[in-house]
């Protein structure tokens, strides 16, 4: 069953979607390379910039995922919808 | 019966004479030169007016372009968005736009005129014609248009409606026309002697400079570049359609520069005509030997590009130049768009139309051209600045002319680079991502431009895109 997406935004050439239990990266010819990272693993996000923002997602296992070129609103919309996700689940610490 | 028939013949003289008795009280006799000038001013109002018409109708030649070049999915945004900027384009340039363009003021911007309140004194940038200042601003309006029209060019299939709308405000309202001010209204450039006869900077080189402001804050459209990074071509859905929309403005084209005269009275309009023509097919030559050097093959959206290109080199110089530097103009303006072309796709800038390497190479090169090729009899009899290198003018009038591109190209890239980064930052520049793979008909505009039965999406999400008919038949064999 496809689950409801809570947000979206696109990068440079890639676009990040947010579900209720993970993220999915997408990249590649069409987007077609999927990426998932759950939302347990990542220990915070950021916003740099205000007109091509960097979203910059840490994640457990000690990647940095940058997702480049955003806009602030759909950078904004994003960070909202995974720390109101992890709120929600009580996965921050 | 020989009376009866003298009386039918009487009366059918009677009836053929009439008309010319009439015709004589009614015509007034041409008798002094006040009265010619009369007729000619009526003349030159007509053409000026015809021209404005055929400026305007190049709107369909652009939505024609756009839908040919776009896919399915995004056919009715594109029309949409021509209509809405027709709209917004007119009114504003009615209320600000005019003014600040041709107005008095100094050497930066009109500062009089607003609302088209002002009188011919007011426009002090179109004394030189006596044609009414309706018939003025009509041409004008026109102008700005496609100079608006051009910067979408770049931003299809993935931009927002709302971005569309209010850039349209700016651009028509203050950009285009300081640069107008600049060259035609009596600016800073037309005291050096800038030559750009229909608008190779003021209208193209804005419009593409400040296409290419967007592209850059906007991004590729999805799927247009691999994994490692190398452009993929997103093909056009119509490519019959595309063609059409090139004539279209192949033939608005005759409004747009011998319009510019202002006048149908005299040769030059004519002759401006011929250069005109001559340097499209050139241009069309000149895309295709590039295509078929590179590719192998004949891309037809490229020798459509090509006359473009072309059309837009010889806007600045087609008052200045004879026929013969007319098709080398275009010829070259048509490898330069293909070579230019190449390039943006490669530093990945995604431009889907092709308009940064036709309306912005195109307009640099026409405008230098007119450093190189400008004949000192044409210089003479347009009044405006010096002959070209090739005519023993020196470099002067191309260094008056690569001022002018930096300037102008530079002024617009700044500003809209400075509007649609602070659209970005606030309402965001692109629609979801959601949406563009769905298509903006659906997601902006609430229906398809076609049948939805033949319109396909894109992968997304785990379902397979494609169209319904598709859907459906995938169903059916999975069912079976």
């Amino acid at each position: 069953m496809e689950q409801k997406l809570l947000a979206q935004g696109t990068g440079r050439n890639g676009v990040i979607n947010v579900y209720p239990d993970r993220i999915e990266l997408r990249t590649g010819w069409n987007n077609e390379n999927a990426d998932p990272v759950g939302l347990k693993q990542i220990a915070h996000v950021s916003i740099r910039g205000f007109v091509n923002c960097t979203l910059t997602l840490e994640v457990n296992d000690g990647r940095r995922i940058l997702v480049e070129h955003m806009a602030l609103p759909d950078a904004r919309q994003v960070k909202t919808a995974i720390e109101d996700q992890k709120r929600k689940a009580s996965l921050y610490e | 019966m020989r009376r009866f028939v003298l009386l039918v013949m009487a009366a059918l003289l009677l009836v053929a004479a009439v008309p010319g008795v009439a015709l004589a009280q009614d015509t007034p006799v041409v008798q002094g030169a006040e009265t010619l000038a009369d007729v000619a001013l009526a003349v030159d109002t007509m053409w000026v007016v015809l021209a404005a018409m055929l400026v305007l109708f190049m709107q369909a030649g652009f939505a024609m372009l756009e839908v040919g070049f776009s896919r399915m999915k995004n056919v009715g945004s594109v029309v949409a968005k021509i209509l809405a900027m027709m709209g917004i384009g007119i009114v504003v340039f009615w209320a600000v736009g005019f003014a600040f363009t041709f107005g008095e003021g100094n050497s930066i911007i009109g500062t009089q005129g607003f609302f088209l309140s002002g009188d011919e004194a007011t426009y002090a940038g179109l004394a030189w014609t006596a044609v009414p200042i309706s018939a003025k601003f009509l041409f004008q309006v026109a102008f700005a248009l496609v100079s608006l029209a051009i910067v979408w060019g770049t931003m299809l299939e993935r931009t927002k409606f709302a971005v569309y709308c209010i850039f349209a405000v700016v651009f028509a309202g203050l950009i285009y026309p300081i640069v107008g001010h600049w060259i035609w209204g009596g600016g800073w450039l037309s005291e050096f002697g800038m030559q750009d006869f229909a608008g190779s900077t003021v209208v193209h080189l804005s419009g593409a400079m400040a296409a290419l402001a967007g592209t850059l804050l906007l991004g590729p459209r999805i799927g247009k570049y691999d994994d490692s990074g190398n452009p993929q071509t997103i093909p056009g859905h119509n490519m019959p359609l595309a063609v059409l929309g090139v004539i279209i403005l192949w033939v608005g084209w005759f409004g747009f520069n011998p319009g510019s005269t202002m006048a149908a009275v005299g040769q030059s309009f004519a002759d401006i005509a011929l250069t005109t023509n001559l340097a499209a097919g050139a241009g069309v030559l000149g895309a295709m030997l590039m295509s078929y050097l590179v590719k192998r093959n004949i891309d037809v959206g490229m020798a459509g590009n090509g006359a473009i290109a072309a059309l837009v080199a010889i806007t600045a110089a087609c008052a200045f130049v004879a026929p013969w530097a007319s098709i080398v103009i275009g010829f070259v303006a048509g490898i330069i768009m293909y070579t230019v072309l190449l390039l943006v796709d490669k530093i990945g800038v995604d431009d889907p139309l092709g308009a940064i390497a036709a309306h912005g190479m195109g307009g640099i090169w026409g405008t230098l051209s007119c450093g190189i090729f400008a004949t000192p009899e044409l210089v003479e009899a347009t009044g405006f600045g010096q002959p070209g290198l090739l005519y023993g003018g020196g470099l002067a009038q191309l260094g008056v002319q690569a001022l002018g591109i930096i300037a102008c190209g530079g002024f617009v890239f700044i500003a809209s680079y400075a509007v649609f980064a602070l659209l970005k930052a606030t309402i965001g520049l692109r629609v979801k991502p959601e949406h563009e793979l769905d298509g903006l008909d659906i997601s902006e505009h609430g229906v398809y431009g076609y049948s939805e039965q033949l319109v396909a999406t894109d992968y997304q999400n785990g379902n397979g895109g494609g169209t319904q008919a598709a859907k459906v038949r995938t169903a059916q064999e999975t069912a079976s």
